[in-house]
């Protein structure tokens, strides 16, 4: 059988068989084993078949994929001039097979350059003979023919144009060849092909026939099927229909009028397709073009804004009308004022009846236009200030003075953002109104009754926003800006409604990021006056110090601010001022520190301030062996040095470690003393590198530490901090290989703490090593037998140790990373794993009397636990927490409220496993809220918790407790406690909400 | 555009000119912006007595345990002025229509009464505001459910603010009619909507 028959054989039934008979023709063609012409002549008595077009069809499929296969240079110039001629010739006869015809012509194309001539014969022969294309109801078909002109199209751009040019009826026909195409993989051909004549075509005639062969398509609402192979989205054709919309000014007169016709659709899917349509011809159009229909489009926008029906259409109507006024900005000064007459004089006339929404509106919309460019913002400020202030100043109504003032921040606002992306600043316009600004707002802070704080805010933001704008204020206008904020911030006591110290500081923060050596100059001294080197009784220095102190966010003074603080400190210390006053500094020098920006160096804070700052800090505690600082103000100066000292390289570390270590190791023999030093000591060895310290003055140190806890009398204070001490350096500096050893040397070792009757001491400091050891991770197995020892006390000792377990997770800054701890990824799974499972074992079995202990530990264990971890073991949980909140010691608060908590979250993420409990839940849930026996947190915890329930379980799970929850809520009401009446009141509106619409069921 | 709104432009007041609790109760202890700097952990050391949470906030509670918090007008205030308008987006707190001033509660008269009475005045954004009875429904069905039994709620049209004044009190203060209301489900669903904005 010849290759043709063998594909018609194979082709309905076996396309990759019926590929590779063509692809073997092609390698025979190629090798020259078979000549063209017999190919042709084989195919003669199929592709002229008279009976059956679908073997016709079939024949130029044959041919087509044959042609594809073949490689460059396989055929001569004549024999592809040949085909070609062959393949037109055949549908100007005979339309079957089209597709396959436009296959194989793509495929011609491929193997050589066409000219001139056989570009447009391939056209006209298309457009003339298969016009419209729509008759083909195959979308394959239409598909390879669609390529084939837009490859005609995109490559021969020439030749295509000239067909235009040369035939005025071309257009009409080659516009309409497309009309009535459904499919979006064609149609995302064509508005890509037909972007060709609009923007390089002369279609100035055929514009609107055009315009509306795309237009047709608007609003895309195409939905792709579910799992489309295709993989087009609606937004993929959205894009490119947009860009045929935005292709030709000449569609101008078509456009806008269709598109502001479609903003009044009621979809708020076409309104979003239209403002994005009308930015891209805004884009896409000439200016002169823009210039035509700049006051229609502000016509018709306009009520996007003005009536905000959805915020996002709001902002894409604003960004128009900047772009808009952007366009118009590029070409001559008329159209721009044309554009910006109507919009200036309509919000001056909302201006007139401020504040409404359309005031606020103004504001955006002026905003949203000066912010397009300096020229823009120029005329805005020329048209609107004038109004703005007299309007402001011919009222006496605050009200309306605050509406304006927000009007004119929008403005300047647009100012600030000019400067930041246009260098070359003009400024004059908004310069000249700056003064009468900066005075209106002054006079507004100054005079205004200070319960108006919607008015007082917004002429500070006004101030803090003018000192911003680069240039417009002078020096001394400035000036004013800074002293009257820094008034506000030192001087206004008002406590409750009308304090707006908080908003006051930030504003002069933002203005010492402009201004910094205004408020360095200026307030920073005012501040000082505030700050006494001793404080007289009755004054309290507080609010002024932690409003110095938040000014150190802005890197440009915070050197000064922190130089000044430190100055402060030394004179308060040598005069003596009360240990208060003298902490409260060192807090404050914390804080810069801390929240504030010092001066980096490779991505660390710089070396410079451990030495000027912190070293000599330590150096008063050294020699001050006296230590009349108490424990409090040492906790404050360790965690300066720990914050100033843990990022610092090790060469730093280790001459800080060497320079201190004598003087530390005495103090900490010391008993009395080393008491009354721990928090200093405990954040001194957490800021330490593991590898700079010496492994026996460690244990020297652990010890030390260990003997202290294990002396401690229960009111000792600070003995908490030698327990953390302890975790500590278990944690960071102990070897885990010799980890045994070392605890036993250091008379630490848990199995020796916890034999025999355990003192609470003990526990506590067993505790403390298990904490370290569990976080660390490096210790297996002596982690689990320690772990295991403690669970086994459950059973025997009182509440004391089940509340003990609470500490195991607690979190606590001193072990963490930053402090150079090993903090292991798991070790919450890990507790949980080994404690968890324990205990809701041993509770099943476990007598009335220790019975409280597990559930005491176990919601201890819980409370810190991230939600994922315990998620899988939920079931299981549900009993003995549901029993925990049967407690009623006042000392099991804390153990409820963390059950309660962890109910919440259930309710939230997996409410089927409590589901089955519903009835418990409920009787308990509503058990918790009965006061004075619960405190108010649990009642009102157990609210929410209740609140969600009706929410969350299954409609008739619920509504049988409906009646009962409802009653019993009305006591809940008259709660002693506000918060708790606020979760009642959401939580009985919750349950009322159950019977809508429903009263039949009951 | 508003034309089917009684009054398309109302005067909105800012949020922050609103009367809240931070306003009417200076704080007596400030959180200083320090306190976050030295963190009171739970301790390790917790002697039988004192449990781990000694620092936590439901020990410091305990010794407030005992005041009582009686419920004020700002409460009753935060209460309703989260509802929101029927026909503007906005609640009726910044709307105007309800205001601290006019709220007003009257303890018992006599020792052996428990009954306290709550006096809400609606103030209409407009004269002629035909919603008015829907609001003041709202705000009754808002306090009947989220005060306790022993308040008696009166809600009222604030004197010389609404045309239709005296009708809607009639309303308002007529038990069997506000049931009856509360029947109609198109009513029942204006007003729920009202309500989902309340916290």
């Amino acid at each position: 059988m010849s290759d043709i028959e063998l594909y018609l054989f194979e082709v309905d039934k076996n396309k990759a068989e019926a590929h590779d008979i063509a692809e073997k023709s092609a390698s025979r063609l190629e090798a020259k084993k078979l000549k063209l012409i017999d190919l042709i002549t084989s195919l003669e008595p199929y592709i002229n078949n008279k009976d059956d077009g679908s073997i016709r069809a079939k024949s130029v499929g044959y041919l087509a994929d044959v042609l594809a296969f073949l490689p460059l240079k396989a055929l001569s110039g004549q024999e592809r001039r040949l085909l070609c001629d062959f393949i037109l010739g055949r549908i100007e006869g005979d339309l079957e097979g089209v597709g396959a015809s436009a296959r194989a012509l793509v495929a011609l194309e491929g193997l050589g350059k066409w000219d001139v001539e056989t570009v447009q014969r391939v056209m006209r022969t298309f457009i003339d003979n298969t016009h419209p294309l729509r008759q083909f109801k195959l979308q394959t078909e239409r598909y390879s023919i669609v390529q084939l002109i837009d490859l005609l199209l995109a490559k021969y751009r020439e030749a295509s144009r000239h067909l235009q040019e040369a035939d005025q009826e071309f257009m009409p026909s080659f516009i309409s060849y497309f009309e009535g195409e459904k499919d979006p993989r064609n149609l995302m051909i064509i508005f890509s092909l037909l972007q060709v004549p609009m923007t390089e075509w002369d279609v100035h005639a055929n514009a609107q026939d055009l315009f509306d062969s795309v237009f047709n398509y608007f609003p895309i609402t195409f939905k792709p099927p579910p799992d489309d192979p295709y993989g087009i989205t609606a937004q993929d054709l959205k894009d490119r229909l947009r860009d045929c919309i935005a292709a030709n000014s000449d569609f101008a007169p078509y456009a806008f009028p269709q598109l502001l016709d479609k903003l009044d659709s009621t979809s708020m899917n076409t309104k979003r397709d239209v403002l994005q349509a009308i930015q891209a011809c805004v884009l896409g159009y000439e200016p002169n073009t823009i210039n035509l229909y700049s006051v229609t489009l502000w016509d018709a926008l306009k009520f996007e804004i003005l009536n905000v029906q959805e915020e996002d259409l709001a902002v894409e109507s604003l960004k128009s009308l900047a772009l808009i006024a952007a366009r118009l900005t590029d070409s001559a000064d008329g159209p721009l004022n044309a554009y910006l007459r109507p919009v200036i004089k309509e919000c001056n006339e909302h201006l007139e009846d401020a504040p409404t929404k359309q005031s606020e509106a103004s504001g955006r919309i002026l905003h949203a236009i000066a912010v397009s460019g300096y020229t823009a913002a120029d005329k805005v400020v020329k048209g609107i200030l004038p109004t703005l202030f007299s309007l402001y100043n011919g009222s006496q109504s605050i009200t309306k003075r605050r509406g304006l003032l927000e009007v004119l921040n929008e403005i300047v606002a647009a100012y600030i953002e000019l400067g930041a992306s246009q260098p070359e600043a003009k400024i004059e316009a908004l310069q000249a109104s700056a003064g009468d600004a900066v005075d209106a707002m002054i006079r507004a802070l100054v005079s205004a009754p200070k319960a108006e704080v919607s008015f007082r805010l917004a002429s500070l933001k006004g101030l803090a926003q003018l000192v911003s704008a680069h240039g417009v204020l002078s020096e001394k206008e400035s000036g004013r800006a800074v002293d009257t904020v820094t008034d506000i911030v030192l001087h206004e006591q008002l406590e409750g409604h009308g304090n707006i110290r908080a908003q006051a500081i930030k504003a002069l923060t933002d203005m010492a990021h402009s201004v910094p050596h205004a408020v360095r100059d200026r307030s920073l001294p005012a501040f000082m006056v505030e700050l006494p080197d001793v404080p007289a009784e009755a004054s309290s220095p507080g609010p002024v110090l932690e409003a110095f102190a938040q000014l150190s966010t802005e890197r440009q003074i915070f050197d000064t601010v922190a130089l000044r603080l430190k100055n402060k400190y030394n004179s308060a210390r040598h005069q003596g001022a009360p240990q208060d006053y003298q902490r409260s500094l060192l807090l404050a020098l914390l804080y810069t520190f801390t929240f504030g920006t010092p001066t980096q160096e490779d991505g660390i804070t710089r070396a410079a301030y451990f030495t000027e700052y912190a070293a000599p800090l330590v150096t008063d505690v050294a020699s001050s062996s006296e230590h009349q600082s108490d424990s409090s103000t040492l906790e404050i100066v360790g965690r300066i040095v720990n914050v100033l000292l843990r990022p610092q390289g090790i060469h730093l570390q280790s001459t800080v470690y060497n320079h201190n270590v004598q003087w530390l190791a005495s103090a900490v023999k010391d008993t009395s003393q080393a008491m009354n030093l721990a928090p200093f000591t405990l954040h001194y060895y957490a800021a330490l590198r593991p590898e700079v310290a010496d492994a026996e003055d460690i244990v020297f140190v652990l010890k030390a530490q260990a003997d202290l806890a294990l002396n401690a009398t229960p009111a000792s204070k600070g003995a908490d901090t030698v327990l953390r001490h302890i975790s500590l350096l278990v944690n960071k500096f102990i070897n885990p290989k010799t980890m045994q050893a070392t605890l036993e040397a250091s008379d630490i070792e848990v199995g020796a703490l916890l034999s025999g009757i355990p003192s609470p001491q003990a526990i506590s400091v067993a505790f403390a090593v298990v904490k370290g050891l569990l976080i660390q991770g490096k210790t297996g197995a002596l982690a689990t037998k320690y772990l295991q020892a403690l669970l086994d006390l459950l059973s025997t000792q009182g509440r004391g140790i089940a509340q003990r377990f609470a500490t195991l997770l607690t979190p606590d800054d001193i072990l963490s990373k930053e402090n150079h701890c090993l903090v292991s990824g798991l070790y919450k799974q890990k507790i949980f794993n080994q404690a968890v499972p324990f205990m809701t074992a041993a509770v099943r079995t476990a007598d009335a009397t220790s019975k409280p202990n597990y559930f005491i530990a176990l919601s201890g264990i819980l409370r810190w636990l991230p939600y994922s971890v315990i998620e899988a073991s939920l079931p299981s949980l549900v009993a003995p927490l549901l029993q925990t909140l049967d407690l009623t010691e006042s000392t099991d608060q804390s153990v409820k409220a963390s059950a309660l908590v962890i109910f919440e979250s259930v309710l939230m993420h997996d409410s089927t496993i409590v589901a089955e409990h519903t009835a418990s839940l409920v009787t308990r849930l509503l058990n918790c809220t009965a006061g004075p026996t619960n405190h108010a947190s649990v009642r009102a915890k157990a609210l929410q918790c209740l609140a969600l329930a009706p929410r969350q379980l299954k409609r008739e799970a619920v509504v049988p407790y409906r009646r009962q929850v409802v009653k019993r809520l009305q006591a809940c009401l008259d709660d002693a406690k506000r918060s708790v009446r606020t979760e009642a009141v959401k939580c009985r509106t919750a349950w009322l909400g159950l019977d809508e619409g429903n009263e039949d069921d009951e | 555009m508003d034309l089917d709104k009684d009054n398309a432009n109302p005067t909105i007041i800012n949020p922050s000119d609103l009367p809240s609790r931070r306003r009417s109760a200076p704080t007596t202890k400030r959180a200083g912006i320090f306190d976050v700097l030295a963190p009171a952990y739970p301790t390790l050391l917790a002697a039988p007595s004192s449990p781990p949470e000694a620092q936590s906030d439901i020990s410091s509670d305990s010794e407030e345990e005992e005041d009582r918090e009686e419920i004020d007008e700002q409460e009753v205030y935060d209460l309703i002025s989260t509802i929101s308008d029927p026909e503007h987006p906005l609640s009726l707190g910044s709307l105007g229509v309800v205001t601290l001033d006019d709220i007003k509660i009257l303890t018992p008269t006599s020792p052996r009464s428990r009954i306290s009475t709550v006096t809400v005045l609606i103030t209409p954004t407009t004269s002629a505001c035909s919603l008015t009875t829907v609001i003041g429904l709202g705000v009754k069905v808002r306090l009947v459910n989220a005060l306790p039994p022993r308040f008696r709620v009166d809600v009222r049209i604030k004197e010389g603010t609404s045309k239709t004044a005296d009708e809607v009190n009639k309303q308002l203060g007529d038990k069997e009619r506000v049931a009856a209301a509360m029947e109609n489900k198109s009513l029942v669903s204006v007003v729920n909507n009202m309500l989902a904005t309340c916290e």
